[in-house]
């Protein structure tokens, strides 16, 4: 009896240090970028590594700032992330209405095309993209940018299982008042899932903010860049200057994660529900 | 009401035509340019010498070779990993949300970003990892330029990524199985090992299936962690070149796109297949 307990004590103790060690594993790398950032360039090259900074060297950002158009880099993100998600997600609600509440000849065959077009991975068709992309000559627009991302098959699919769970006699009732189509999605579709839209929409910002291979491909012009195309040349170029690399990634990340710790709840459920219908 | 609302069209439009542009006709495009020869703008039919190319060239198997040992290693690991800790923070842990979102950080957060803080870290002289395994009396290699490391550090990084989708996707499975079980399982004098065993794995068997084919699909998609973590090449002398960063390179640097969709088409070829067996298992599974 007594040895029992102590082991199940041991068991627990494995437990606990299992998911601590875990717990730091991930979070230090943030951390660590955040503190590395504001050290001085010995102090991020020195053995053993400093954790924490002597002197918290802001001036970091403002040296990141003056070597590379980050701000530009900036606005080009929001600009393209902002207008992917309005797009995408209007040309979504349009889509998955359609395919929610009205009846036509050949909805089966569209939804066979838009379930298989969900298997396509990104990849295959990233770089025939960039020949329409070059071919229409958009290299270095917003437009190339966002153009091949104003739908999206995945949100459509899943704001349907939002707008299938509206009853259809609300749209019946709706049609019998005399609303057309048109007030029907604006007046009660998209009121009555907000909680989907807002997912769908962070969702996208999300990825959009984080994107990388399309607009590596489509822009070469340093004033076209987004944010992470600017900070892996920036990496390059700033060569072994690691605080200000380090700065550089901070400056990147903590939107996103400002936005994810504020909105933590709308995103987890958006990822789970998403996938586990699938 | 009418059967065939015509008007439907009208609301799928914006989506079916760029669908149909940026979706549809790239996969047909790709499998064209496959078959052809020559530069971008002056594209020629060539027959199967692309892919009779990619297949006599080494670097293409090694680049094969490469995301095979990663997809084959980084997924069970990392899949093994989130189990133990979706379960543990699941069943053992009273604030369950704060480490869901702590957990799940990675996910949102830019590969790029992480890969800087990675490559401090990894750094072979001034690295916190090396220091830690010396200080711990172990080897401490050179995970970044010492190129027999490089698909181990790529492993690492990758598993480090792919725990948060996991563990979150897990905790929800786990909360969709009925507690009953666990209660009844709890008259019987059932030990955790049983129950976990017995109740939980069973359970959770479709959701592992799911994950494991995202996982392995990511994997072979491997690209951007390649250039995050090496800073814009696949390692030193190339020896973390992936399926993807090889179409890359011989798409944008080479400048010889056929032979680049050819390797394409293999790719997708292989991922489609994956997704097919992957179906096939879920139906045995559910039925």
């Amino acid at each position: 009896m007594e040895h029992k307990k102590s082991k199940f004590r041991w068991g627990m103790i494995f437990i606990y240090l299992f998911i601590a060690i875990f717990a730091i594993i991930t979070v230090f790398p943030f951390i660590y970028m955040i503190l590395g950032g504001l050290m001085s360039y010995e102090e991020t090259t020195t053995i053993p590594p400093t954790l924490i900074p002597s002197h918290w060297h802001f001036d970091n950002y403002a040296k990141v700032f003056a070597q590379a158009p980050f701000a530009r880099y900036f606005f080009n993100t929001f600009i393209t992330a902002a207008t992917t998600t309005v797009v995408s997600l209007f040309t979504s609600i349009l889509g998955a209405f359609a395919m929610v509440n009205l009846k036509f000849k050949g909805k089966g065959f569209i939804q066979l095309i838009f379930l298989s077009l969900l298997m396509v991975p990104g990849e295959a068709i990233i770089f025939t993209n960039y020949t329409t992309i070059m071919s229409m000559n958009l290299l270095n627009t917003y437009l190339g940018l966002v153009l091949p991302f104003l739908v999206s098959i995945f949100y459509m699919y899943y704001l349907q299982s939002y707008f299938t769970a509206i009853s259809p006699t609300l749209y019946k009732a709706a049609m019998i008042d005399g609303a057309s189509d048109w007030e029907y999605i604006w007046r009660i579709l998209v009121p009555m899932s907000k909680g989907g839209l807002i997912t769908v929409a962070l969702l996208s910002f999300i990825s959009g903010w984080n994107a990388f291979l399309w607009p590596l491909l489509v822009t070469n012009e340093d004033n076209m860049r987004l944010l992470n195309n600017g900070l892996a040349a920036f990496a390059t170029d700033a060569g072994a200057q690691t605080q200000l690399q380090l700065a550089a990634a901070t400056l990147t990340v903590v939107p996103v994660l400002i936005i994810y710790f504020i909105f933590r709840k709308q995103i987890i459920r958006g990822v789970v529900r998403n996938e586990l219908k699938a | 009401m009418k059967q065939n609302q015509k008007k439907a069209w009208l609301f799928l439009a914006p989506a079916l035509i760029c669908v149909t542009v940026f979706s549809i006709w790239p996969i047909i495009r790709a499998f064209i340019m496959s078959f052809q020869g020559g530069p971008l703008i002056n594209m020629q039919f060539n027959g199967f010498a692309n892919y009779v190319y990619i297949f006599k060239d080494p670097d293409f198997w090694h680049a094969i070779l490469n995301t095979a040992i990663y997809a084959f290693l980084a997924v069970p690991i990392g899949l093994i990993i989130s189990i133990a800790l979706a379960w543990w923070v699941f069943s053992k842990i009273k604030h369950q949300a704060f480490f869901k979102t702590m957990f799940f950080m990675p996910y949102v957060t830019s590969t790029i970003a992480i890969g800087i803080v990675f490559r401090y870290i990894l750094n072979g002289k001034y690295g916190m990892l090396d220091f830690c395994l010396r200080a711990m009396h172990l080897p401490a290699p050179d995970w970044l330029d010492d190129p027999s490391m490089s698909i181990i550090s790529l492993i690492i990084f990758g598993v480090w990524a792919s725990l948060a989708f996991n563990i979150v996707i897990l905790m929800g499975a786990l909360r969709n199985i009925d507690p009953n079980y666990y209660v009844l399982a709890d008259m019987y004098g059932a030990s955790g090992r049983e129950k976990f065993w017995r109740i939980t794995m069973p359970q959770l068997v479709p959701t592992l299936a799911f994950l494991l084919t995202v996982n392995l699909i990511g994997a072979f998609k491997i690209y951007t962690q390649v250039y995050a973590l090496f800073n814009g090449v696949a390692g030193q002398a190339n020896s973390a070149m992936t399926a993807v960063f090889y179409i890359y390179n011989k798409f944008q640097v080479v400048g010889t796109p056929g032979v680049a969709m050819a390797a394409t088409v293999v790719l997708f070829l292989f991922i489609l297949f994956v997704t097919y067996l992957q179906r096939k298992l879920m139906k045995k599974v559910n039925s």
